[in-house]
């Protein structure tokens, strides 16, 4: 924004400088708003692919070749839907709750490095920002869920308010790791930090043993906070219909899978620029296409992040309330303080060599431990009784 | 920045007398919501950018989540009947809590600096400042409200496990 702002400055040097500010602002925001849903829209459209081809199906194919004007198709049937409020619900909080679903999930944008000099708002705080905006989506689906008036939606959302609030301790602590190691909160900050190396590919933290533990816990959080399944027992539809949107239909019904979907693209972006050394690769630093390679890494990088995801969701099945408690406070959490303690003792080891050696089999054998200490124990072997 | 501050005033205001005049819980709660959120807009407005984002993170993603979650799973939270006690016998105790806050707000005022707020703002506000404070010159009452929050923690815990083995 600032920079943007300089560089109009530099072309209409006697344009009103009010005039120039409010460009400044709105370019960036306009950009934000058109880009990401429109990318959103399309991400849809690469699930249903990916998903009918994990479930041996072909995936929308007649809207379009190769059905690429399905999302358009989508949004049209879904504008065109009658909007039906049940009789006793909350009328005003039933309609405020899409509307907050969607508020945070493209604020969080404002604190993205997409590429070289191309982030809207560079917050000295940005990763602590996007954590405070990403707690308001909690509110949205508690909203939805209590205004509906109906018991499912209500399970729904108690479910929700549940799961996010136990996976968002281990997603923020795995961030401070990378806080700490990076001195800064700011996201163009950490980012920096990444750079150089070996094909400016060598520094980027998923390669220290506990940026990759860390980068693990984050995207667990993040998918657990999106409710993606495994972890969507809020609208897991063959308990509770639909959760917290049960009673949700037409656009509202939209605006809650947009939500959704911003959410964990936002949170794919944070994972990137923590994780993955956010635009930075081989050739970013090349005169004149080095900001356009830029911006292709981290749009690369946000959506092969995205894919995993899917590929998850089509691959596993949806994990049990208890479990998915107990998960996160026994396994998640205690690994995700340890690695604190693991970025500390790799911060002050004078051999960076071994400070990786040591930081990576104190942290594997956490993770065995854990993992044999969180699993439910006593489980009997099942026994089929009419499969073979 | 002075009509972000008017603007922010009466979201602020508002949020917090929707709060206490409303009678459905969870109304007040949203209210509520939006008055934390006033008053983490004032703090950005004066550049103390941590304190905002904290703000968010703790009174919205913490602290009203658990008073909804503790509303979720209570009953009759419209509150249509009962007595409207807001200007009934309960004044004298309103009365006393505004004066103690005046009082409060007085002393406050009085200790503190010199409006120095715009000209030094960013770096009282910021995170380097506030970490080195708390870790130089408060560390003593910080460990000692971590010691005083652990032990609530495991008091909780402790209660609930309590139930937990009554109920086998």
């Amino acid at each position: 924004m600032e920079q943007l702002y300089q560089l109009l400055h530099g072309w209409f040097a006697n344009a009103p400088d009010a005039v120039l500010r409010t460009v400044a602002i709105v370019v960036p925001i306009l950009l934000i708003i058109t880009v990401f849903p429109g990318v959103f829209a399309y991400i849809t459209l690469i699930e249903r692919k990916a998903l009918g081809r994990i479930q041996n199906r072909i995936g929308p194919n007649r809207v379009g070749p190769w059905g690429i004007l399905q999302p358009i198709a989508d949004g049209l049937k879904l504008l065109t839907k009658e909007d039906i409020v049940p009789r006793r619900a909350d009328k005003f909080v039933h309609f405020l709750a899409p509307v907050i679903a969607v508020v945070p999930a493209i604020v969080l944008f404002a604190v993205l490095p997409v590429g070289p000099g191309l982030v809207p708002v560079d917050l000295p705080i940005g990763i602590l920002f996007a954590f405070a905006v990403s707690t308001a989506s909690v509110l949205a689906l508690f909203m939805g869920g209590w205004a509906s008036r109906n018991k499912f939606s209500l399970l729904g959302a108690m479910r929700a308010v549940a799961q996010v609030v136990s996976y968002e301790v281990p997603m923020v602590l795995a961030a401070v790791a990378v806080v700490m190691a990076a001195g800064t909160l700011s996201t163009v900050g950490i980012m920096h930090k990444q750079a150089g190396g070996f094909l400016n590919i060598a520094h980027w933290y998923i390669f220290q043993p506990w940026g990759f533990v860390g980068f693990v816990l984050f995207v667990i959080g993040a998918m657990a906070e999106s409710a993606r399944t495994p972890f969507d027992i809020p609208e897991a539809e063959s308990e509770i219909i639909a959760g917290y949107h049960t009673e949700y239909s037409g656009f509202k019904f939209a605006l809650f899978q947009m939500g959704e979907y911003l959410a964990s693209m936002a949170m794919a972006g944070i994972t990137v620029t923590m994780f993955l050394g956010g635009y930075n690769g081989p050739g970013v630093g090349w005169k004149y296409i080095g900001p356009l390679i830029g911006v292709g890494y981290f749009f690369a990088k946000l959506l092969s992040i995205i894919f995993v995801i899917i590929w998850i969701r089509g691959t596993w099945p949806r994990i049990r309330v208890d479990q998915l408690m107990a998960f996160a406070w026994k396994v998640l959490l205690p690994m995700s303080i340890l690695n604190i303690v693991a970025v500390a003792i790799a911060h002050y080891m004078e051999s960076k060599f071994w400070a990786w050696i040591v930081t990576a089999v104190l942290l594997f054998v956490a993770a065995v431990i854990l993992s044999k200490i969180g699993s439910p124990q006593n489980v009997e072997r099942r026994t089929y009784r009419y499969a073979a | 920045m002075n009509a972000a501050f008017w603007i922010l005033a009466v979201i602020t205001l508002m949020g917090a007398l929707l709060a206490i005049s409303l009678r459905n819980l969870v109304h007040c709660v949203l209210s509520l919501i939006l008055f934390f959120l006033g008053v983490a807009g004032n703090y950005f407005l004066l550049r103390a950018d941590f304190l905002g984002a904290v703000q968010i993170l703790i009174y919205i993603g913490a602290v009203a989540v658990l008073i909804l979650f503790a509303i979720m799973l209570t009953r009759n939270v419209t509150g249509t009947e009962g007595p409207r006690d807001m200007f009934g016998l309960g004044w004298w105790a309103g009365l006393i809590t505004a004066a103690l806050v005046a009082v409060a707000v007085w002393i406050t005022l009085r200790s503190a600096p010199e409006a120095g707020v715009t000209s030094a703002g960013q770096a009282v506000g910021s995170v380097e400042a506030i970490g080195r404070e708390l870790l130089t010159q408060w560390v003593v009452p910080l460990e000692v409200l971590g010691v005083l929050l652990t032990a609530a923690l495991i008091g909780a815990v402790v209660i609930a496990l309590e139930e937990v083995r009554r109920r086998r």
